[in-house]
């Protein structure tokens, strides 16, 4: 039909021409209507992030007119004040306790709630509504929850000898815990979603085999289950972990980075030398935490894909 | 057995992890000043109850902040929605090389960080660092890639004869695309909306960069310039009141569709 071209196209019926015009304008056409979002995304995220591989490197306060190529000084400089090593080593931690407790409370939720009955699914709404909460409202009801007068210590005092005002922010270590597993409470509601569908999706005949082959429950879920659960564990995995990496509100609500600094996550000590007007020590530390993100996430990303059963 | 075991276990976890921080939340939001200080979960020996949502709404500016954040909220989640639908239907429909680049770069935007200090700095360029608008284009431009990513795999999935035939009865293009895809991929933009709002509504990362001014600021900012505007300690009862009527929106929508949120999460869009 494209062929038909000259004299003999004004012998077609408008359809056909439309139809034989189409795949000449197709592109361009189409095209139009991505337009506004490569610019969008080009302005706003894909110029910024270039931007900042070279921001990363040059000397930029806002204490100077002048911004000049400096090399690895910012990073250096960061390196002295015992920011770098300490915020990346934090971070990591935090983005591992995070994700190993979103995706530990994730699972086992979906695992007890997969069948959709009344009973789970008033189960299911009830354990969503932290993630409606903004971690910023999380941080301040767990802050005073973890209080050293709070009813966590009023709880323990109770069912254990003794009385307990245990401050869970105040101490380096359980700070950074507890902060993490704030932001974990947070999202588990989604992992766990996400988890009722790959569950969903595996063939009840499966299990049912195994079932019948006298696998118990316990069996049944880590020889059965686990293996097909593989794409779902690799999306949360990858997310949860990826979203922790840029943790920040959190932090802001209940330590503010400390005590000293031992909550001051990579992007806590970005806000704060941005605060100081040191904008290239600020976008090196920007840069470490894309870094971090592509280091753990692409390698992870092909581990755990070729460990998928395929189905 | 097995079930009451199960459902017992579920509601211990249940009340430690959901009733117990939302019934200390909703009791201390009641009390006096003095009396939230000690953070038990006992009734109010006084109410406080209108005192304290009165002192929120008007020193804790929140109506202000409200008003911001649905000013932020609802343009951002309408553009994202248009445009990502539209560029997502060019995606899958379109075998060049150019739309396959910035379709990749698009969705690598839903896993790498934005870029902030870059961004004020092409703010500031472009004469809107701190403004209204700079924030909505950057929320707009790093949320965009979301959408684009739930949308394209969909149309990827629907056959195009009706395209087609909508063509052949002489439908332009905005034609097609409003009356045949806008309409079949309601289901991804239902769950690309839901992941929208719970993520601009309680956005704190980019407003506490990009907005400036306690007028421009968004209930996230409000809350937090409020919690940390005492002296000594949070006033709890008072912070408390605030976290809940910033949540409260939210809330509200979450009871009234949870149901098609629930699904819309579970079966949409959220594939490994």
């Amino acid at each position: 039909m494209t062929t038909v071209r000259g004299p003999a196209a004004g012998r077609l019926s408008p359809a056909v021409r439309a139809a034989t015009g189409r795949r000449h304008a197709r592109r361009p056409a189409l095209t139009l209507f991505a337009l506004p979002s490569i610019a969008l995304v080009a302005l706003f995220f894909l110029i910024p992030f270039l931007a900042n591989v070279v921001f990363a490197f040059v000397r930029w306060t806002g204490y100077s007119d002048t911004i000049s190529w400096s090399g690895l000084t910012n990073f250096a400089l960061l390196n002295q004040l015992g920011i770098l090593g300490h915020a990346i080593r934090i971070t990591v931690i935090y983005a591992v306790i995070s994700m190993v407790v979103q995706n530990t409370v994730g699972l086992g939720l979906a695992t007890a709630l997969q069948r959709t009955n009344r009973a789970n699914t008033i189960f299911r709404s009830i354990f969503f509504i932290p993630v409606l909460m903004s971690p910023l409202a999380a941080g301040y009801i767990w802050a005073a929850v973890l209080s050293p007068n709070g009813p966590a210590n009023a709880f323990l005092s109770a069912v254990l000898p003794g009385t307990y005002h245990y401050a869970y922010l105040g101490h380096d270590v359980s700070a950074l815990v507890t902060v993490a597993c704030i932001d974990a409470w947070k999202w588990s509601g989604l992992a766990t979603l996400v988890y009722i569908a790959g569950l969903n999706r595996i063939p009840a005949q499966l299990t049912e085999a195994a079932d019948i082959d006298g696998a118990g429950s316990w069996r049944r879920f880590w020889s059965i289950k686990f293996p097909l659960l593989a794409p779902a564990v690799t999306f949360n995995v990858v997310i949860t972990l990826v979203g922790a990496f840029s943790a920040l509100d959190a932090v802001f609500a209940t330590t503010g980075g400390g005590p000293g600094d031992a909550t001051t996550l990579l992007n806590v000590a970005l806000y704060n030398q941005y605060g100081q007007s040191y904008f290239g020590q600020a976008s090196a530390l920007g840069l470490v935490v894309t870094l971090l993100v592509v280091v753990t996430a692409v390698p992870l990303l092909g581990w755990l894909r070729r460990r998928e059963v395929q189905m | 057995m097995a079930a009451a075991r199960r459902y017992t276990l579920l509601s211990l976890f249940a009340l430690g992890w959901i009733a117990l921080p939302f019934w200390l939340l909703i009791v201390n939001s009641a009390k006096t000043e003095g009396d939230a200080g000690a953070l038990s979960v006992g009734l109010p020996a006084r109410w406080s109850a209108v005192e304290n949502y009165a002192t929120v709404v008007h020193q804790g500016r929140y109506l202000v902040g409200l008003g911001n954040s649905l000013l932020m909220t609802v343009p951002v989640i309408l553009a994202v929605l248009l445009l990502g639908s539209m560029a997502a239907w060019a995606y899958a429909r379109s075998p060049g090389r150019t739309l396959r680049f910035t379709y990749y770069a698009s969705v690598l935007s839903v896993v790498l960080p934005p870029a902030i200090i870059p961004t004020v700095y092409t703010l500031t360029e472009l004469g809107l660092n701190g403004t209204r608008l700079g924030y909505l284009l950057t929320v707009i431009g790093t949320r965009l890639g979301m959408v684009v990513f739930l949308c394209t795999g969909f149309v990827r999935t629907l056959p195009v004869d009706w395209e087609e035939a909508a063509r052949l009865d002489g439908a332009n293009r905005w034609q097609v695309y409003r009356r045949i895809v806008l309409p079949l991929l309601s289901p991804a933009l239902f769950t690309g909306a839901v992941l929208l709002v719970i993520n601009v509504w309680n956005d704190f990362f980019f407003a506490l960069f990009l907005l400036q001014g306690p007028d421009r600021a968004t209930l996230p900012l409000t809350l937090c310039q409020f919690a940390s505007s005492s002296t000594h300690g949070l006033r709890w009862n008072l912070v408390f009141a605030h976290v809940i009527l910033t949540s409260l929106p939210l809330l509200v929508a979450y009871v009234m569709l949870q149901r098609r949120v629930l699904s819309g999460l579970t079966e949409g869009g959220t594939t490994g």
